[in-house]
């Protein structure tokens, strides 16, 4: 498997399944060989077995000798026939293994560079089912195509050759059930063509579908014990099964007849109605049907597995297209190797910055700013302003659409995604842990950090003592034994932050998502953590980042005021406003009862 | 093998009945058909082409009903596979959707995501691609075992003892790949997951990839799922070589005893009749031996599509929450814990220990305690996301086990930090609530829910769609619209977890608004976290540890200047809280 840039680069004239089995072609070439000589000597016993017939009933020179030299020769021949078959079979499976496990990497690898939009536009089943089950998919492409064509081919060919050479005209007669087959067979594909878009996207449907469902359910336990609160589910299900049905009926009428047409039963009862007219025309000796007799019904196996197996390959290509459109999603764009810059110190400029959304509404114009080292920068400003943007901007999940961001005078653009995000730590309002246990989700920015450092990053972050009182310590895995409140996950993503000990800190202040000693305990982390470092703190209470050095409020993706808490409140703009709304001189008294 | 399937399908299981029944009936008329070879072909190899195109009417007859039959099975065999895509799915939906929350850990959620989608489309292409050619590959082989005993009775003989010796080999190698298919299942489902993770955490793991951090879980799941693969491509390797020996191994059997036979024959004048029988009896064992070998040749399918059958089955097996049979609707707004202890399993420690709690209709009470204290497990038991260990727990005077699951829902609405939106606008989600409502009333609901200048802001209003788990909007957004959603349901009882619900300024004004204007309207139990809405309460309850330690009215309790005063005290250390550090130090 090249890197995914050299895939991008080659030519679209290929297909994608050719681009896709590129790397692995030889071997499944050798597979298909392997298959379709073993099936070519499983063919030899039934030769043996008309051999000996004619030798007997034609003259008596038949010796013992002669019938066991046939019997062992065809013996022999299967099994040498089955374990070729057999080799090329799991030859073709190791190649499969390989490139399935490329290809998840590879994209794995893609997707994780490609701006983040990517994913917020997308469920997450339609990642799972492109890097699982899509790839999966090929499976059938990979591991059986190739062998049982191999397989089917070399079957029919010396088939076709023994009987060609024992009566041209039986030879016809015997095999026309299977152009009839094709026949059928190429009818039933065509019909399901113009539905395996539907069969498709339905299949996509079903998977956000049980996404949805399973993460919902406590929704629909509150709601829906009713029933009605997985309608959507229910719903996915029917419209998939009416897909399911659309794609399969007018398959199904053909392909029975395809199937009948080929059935022993009709191949054996043709050979043998051709065989009896030929020998009563005369044209053919009674024991001459014999080898088609033996022979012809043997053709139906490779040729159903084939049938199967087409079934299965629409779905294949389909899937490998989706794979090489995945692999070729464009990324965020990359230093070429060379171009890298280092960033010198980390003042942070944002120069004629602007941003839009692909679905239009919210965005940014043409911000600027500067974060001086050291000091601490807060966003304040309505919910939509754009004050998430804006530091998601900074931390590059998307690019500006115009302008530029600088970190120590080098372009974000310009820096290694690895080196920018040393720089760059950030706590975030959305608390994600993944699954695994504390220790790896706090070392999550830096695996080779030792316990001991693991362990100060959480004292830190005042969730040592917490962390220490789970059943396993740090060994505990979130979600099974490491159950967390809300204010606790957000300690453990300050811990996190904290390891990776960056100049600049990004910060979403959701404070508010914590209880009240949950509150005491992160603020006081983040007091410690954020002591030295520039700072950029998206606030949604004003009265938390009064003391800032700068404040910016932004309004409809701009810049409206900028400046101190005393010097905004001065100028009575929206600022002012905010602060009087807000009430926040008088709230702590109000709350508290007297005695 | 069936026997899941059965269970699968429930009330469609004549389905799968009727299309047994009419495979192995096809089964059967094929093989018979096929032994009417046995005269036509013996006809024709003496000589007599007439007597040969007597008989062979009768082959043309069996097979014009064999084609007719075959149709038929393939329908058949299309619609137990659209019973289970459709009937099967619906009723591991309804299945899922009773059991108890603890259920839904990220793994069992990763498996059964695998089973539903994955797993049922497989065993859906079971009767059409499998079963038929295994049912007539079984069935055809013991007619055609008949026919050789009437022409040759040590070939049947030999043939008949096959049959038994195959059956051992390939339930033999079944058990073997057991093992091995399940690992590869369970790799798949992680890795499933692991990719369901890397889509929903991709900021953090992508600002946490310093050093390949953010992908190493996932490509270590990939590189498992491979492991285990590799696996189950070597066992069953030797699973698919073990079989088609076996099989080669009767044939052999066959040709050394027809072998025998003829050169017993060689010695004396050739007897035609006995010649022309051998010829006829080697003619039926390929017969007899090629859908042996097709059969062989599904084991492998067969075996995983089993291993799907399992993991199905294991879901099925899940205990749902016992719904009573003759469940009583609820009387009042009342709630009463009795001596409620509640584990989240059985080898895990308690949570709640023996706590007894009485709150009256149209009272509020605030819950108060550390993280960890119980807090949320007590307000999940009201609402029976799970059953508690010991004690019950009452709404409206009735115990939550002997009232129907659309009674409690009905009682009770929910303002909880899992704010999960479904697919769909916001008006859709909204009318999760309450499906009658009309446009006006959801958009009440939105306007009380804080979501007016949200509303004003996007073209489309509350016709918005909101994205898988309404990853367009903001946290505070989804919140918003969770609450009109509950807020729109008019239930006696309203909970709320106000520590998670309350996400930003916005959202924390919403739900005072909310408490104040629902208050002496309804039951309210809310975990607590604004000073203001723990004054608001008539009554505290304090947690600690899984007990209650303190409870009564905030005067009371403020007097009594134990853990709640406490609380009192941190909750004003916070609200002094600054970002700007040199500042902080100053203040604290």
């Amino acid at each position: 498997m090249g890197t995914p840039h050299t895939a991008a680069a080659k030519p679209k004239m290929r297909g994608p399944v050719s681009q896709v089995l590129d790397p692995i072609r030889g071997r499944l070439l050798i597979a298909a060989l392997l298959a379709g000589v073993g099936a070519m000597l499983t063919l030899v016993p039934l030769a043996g077995i008309a051999h000996v017939a004619g030798r007997v009933m034609g003259d008596n020179a038949l010796t013992a000798h002669e019938v066991w030299w046939a019997v062992g020769a065809g013996v022999a021949s299967l099994c040498a026939g089955m374990l070729l078959i057999s080799a090329g079979e799991l030859l073709a499976h190791l190649a499969d293994n390989r490139i399935t496990h490329h290809l998840r990497l590879a994209i794995v690898q893609r997707l994780s560079r490609v701006p983040l939009g990517w994913f917020t536009s997308r469920a997450s089943g339609e990642v799972k089912q492109a890097i699982q089950d899509d790839i999966n998919t090929l499976h059938s492409l990979t591991a059986h195509f190739y062998t049982t064509v191999g397989r089917a081919v070399g079957a029919i060919v010396l088939s076709l050759v023994y009987l060609f050479a024992m009566d041209w005209r039986m030879a016809i007669v015997s095999i026309l059930p299977f152009p009839g087959f094709f026949l059928f067979f190429t009818r039933a594909m065509k019909a399901s063509e113009s539905n395996m878009q539907a069969f498709v996207e339905g299949m996509g449907r079903i998977d956000n579908a049980v996404v949805e469902f399973v993460n919902g359910i406590p929704v629909v336990k509150s709601f829906g014990a009713v029933g009605k609160a997985h309608a959507s589910y229910r719903e996915a299900v029917d419209a998939f099964a009416r897909a399911f049905v659309g794609f399969t009926r007018p398959l199904v009428g053909s392909m029975a007849n395809a199937n009948a047409m080929i059935a022993p039963v009709a191949v054996l009862g043709g050979v043998l109605t051709f065989g009896t007219l030929f020998v009563a025309l005369g044209w053919l000796a009674p024991l001459d049907v014999l080898p088609f007799a033996l022979v012809t019904p043997g053709l139906c196996g490779p040729l159903l597995l084939l049938h199967y197996i087409t079934h299965d390959l629409n779905n294949a290509v389909g899937a490998a297209r989706r794979v090489q459109a995945l692999l070729d999603t464009p990324v965020l764009e990359q230093p070429a190797a060379g171009m890298q810059q280092t960033p010198r110190g980390s003042e942070i400029r944002f120069e004629h910055v602007s941003y839009c959304y692909e679905s239009a509404g919210r965005g940014l114009a043409d911000i600027n700013l500067v974060l001086k080292p050291g000091t601490t920068t807060a966003v304040v400003g309505c919910s939509g302003a754009g004050k998430s943007t804006l530091a998601r901007l900074l931390l590059r999940f998307f690019d500006p659409t115009q302008g530029r961001i600088t970190l120590g005078g080098v372009d974000l653009r310009q820096i290694e995604t690895a080196t920018l995000y040393r720089h760059i730590g950030f706590v975030l309002q959305e608390v994600r842990l993944i699954h695994a246990s504390v220790h790896d989700n706090i070392a999550l920015g830096r695996p080779s950090a030792t316990r001991q450092q693991i362990e100060d990053a959480a004292r830190t972050a005042n969730i040592h003592a917490r962390i220490v009182a789970l059943p396993r310590g740090y060994d505990s895995v979130v979600g099974e034994d490491a159950q967390f409140s809300g204010g606790e996950l957000q300690r453990v993503s300050i811990a996190r932050a904290v390891l990776l000990d960056p100049p600049v800190l990004v910060l979403d202040e959701a404070t508010a998502a914590a209880d009240a000693e949950s509150e005491v305990a992160i603020q006081d982390a983040l007091s410690r953590f954020a002591a030295g470092r520039t700072l950029l703190v998206i606030a949604h209470r004003l009265d938390t980042v009064m003391h800032a050095d700068q404040i910016i409020v932004l309004d409809n993706g701009t810049v409206f005021e900028q400046g101190s808490h005393t010097e905004l409140l001065a100028r009575k703009g929206l600022y002012a406003r905010l602060w009087a709304q807000g009430d926040y001189q008088h709230s702590e008294e109000q709350a508290v009862p007297s005695c | 093998m069936l026997k899941p399937l059965v269970q699968l399908l429930g009330d469609d299981v004549p389905v799968l009945h009727r299309y047994v029944c009419m495979a192995v009936f096809y089964a059967l008329l094929s093989g018979l058909t096929l032994t009417t070879l046995v005269p036509v072909l013996g006809h024709l190899l003496a000589g007599d082409v007439r007597g040969a195109a007597l008989w062979l009417l009768l082959t043309l007859a069996g097979m014009a009903v064999c084609w007719t039959c075959r149709r038929r099975v393939e329908r058949a065999g299309v619609a137990v596979g659209v019973a289970i895509l459709q009937g099967a799915r619906q009723r591991i939906g309804d299945h899922v959707a009773r059991l108890p929350l603890g259920w839904f850990s990220a793994q069992n959620t990763g498996q059964l995501g695998h089973v539903i989608t994955q797993g049922m489309m497989a065993v859906a292409q079971l009767p059409a691609h499998v079963f038929t050619p295994v049912i007539t590959g079984a069935v055809t082989p013991l007619v055609i075992v008949v026919a050789l005993f009437a022409v040759h009775w040590p070939l049947g003989l030999i043939a008949l003892l096959g049959l038994p010796v195959l059956a051992v080999a390939l339930l033999l190698s079944a058990r073997l790949g057991q093992r091995t298919d399940r690992a590869f299942h369970r790799h798949f489902a992680d890795a499933s997951q692991r990719m369901v993770e890397f889509a929903q955490a991709q900021s953090v793991l992508r600002a946490f990839n310093g050093e390949g951090g953010g992908t190493q879980l996932l490509e270590q799941a990939i590189e498992r799922q491979r492991t285990s693969g590799l696996r189950l491509i070597y066992q069953s390797s030797l699973s698919v070589v073990l079989n088609a020996w076996v099989v080669q191994v009767i044939f052999a059997a066959l040709l050394i005893a027809a072998a025998l036979w003829l050169n017993g024959l060689l010695g004396s004048t050739l007897d035609h009749a006995a010649v022309i029988a051998l010829i006829v009896a080697l003619l039926l064992s390929s017969r007899y031996i090629e859908p042996l070998l097709d059969v062989a040749s599904y084991a492998e399918i067969l075996r995983s599509a089993s291993g799907q059958l399992d993991a199905v089955q294991a879901i099925l097996a899940v205990a749902a929450l016992p719904e009573p049979e003759q469940p009583q609707p609820p009387r009042d707004g009342s709630i009463e814990l009795r001596n409620v202890s509640m584990a989240y399993a059985p080898d895990q420690p308690d949570v709640l220990h023996d706590v007894s709690l009485r709150i009256e209709p149209g009272s509020m009470t605030a819950l108060v305690g550390a993280s960890g204290s119980g807090k949320t497990t007590l307000v999940r038991l009201i609402a029976r996301f799970f059953d508690a260990r010991e004690g019950s727990v009452l709404v409206g005077g009735v115990d939550v086990r002997h009232m129907s699951g659309s009674h409690l829902a009905g009682q009770i609405s929910q303002i909880f930090q899992d704010s999960y939106l479904f697919q769909g606008s916001i008006a859709d989600n909204i009318r999760i609530g309450k499906p009658a409502a009309s446009a006006a009333e959801i958009l009440a609901a939105a306007q009380q829910a804080g979501l007016g200048e949200l509303l004003g802001r996007l073209p489309q209003g509350l016709d918005t769609p909101v994205g898988e788990g309404g990853a367009r909007l903001s946290g505070g957004e989804r919140q918003r619209i969770a609450i009109a959603r509950a807020l729109i349901k008019d239930a006696a009882i309203v909970l709320v977890d106000e520590a998670t619900a309350a996400l930003d300024a916005e959202n924390q004004q919403v739900i005072a608004q909310t408490l104040a204007r629902l208050r002496g309207q309804r039951t309210l139990v809310v975990i607590a976290h604004q000073l203001s809405t723990v004054s608001m309460a008539d009554r505290i309850v304090v947690l600690d540890n899984g007990r209650v330690i303190e409870q009564g009215t905030p005067a009371a309790l403020l007097c009594a200047n134990g853990r709640y005063a406490q609380f009192l005290e941190q909750r004003r250390a916070a609200k002094g809280w600054r970002v700007a550090h040199a500042c902080a130090s100053e203040l604290q």
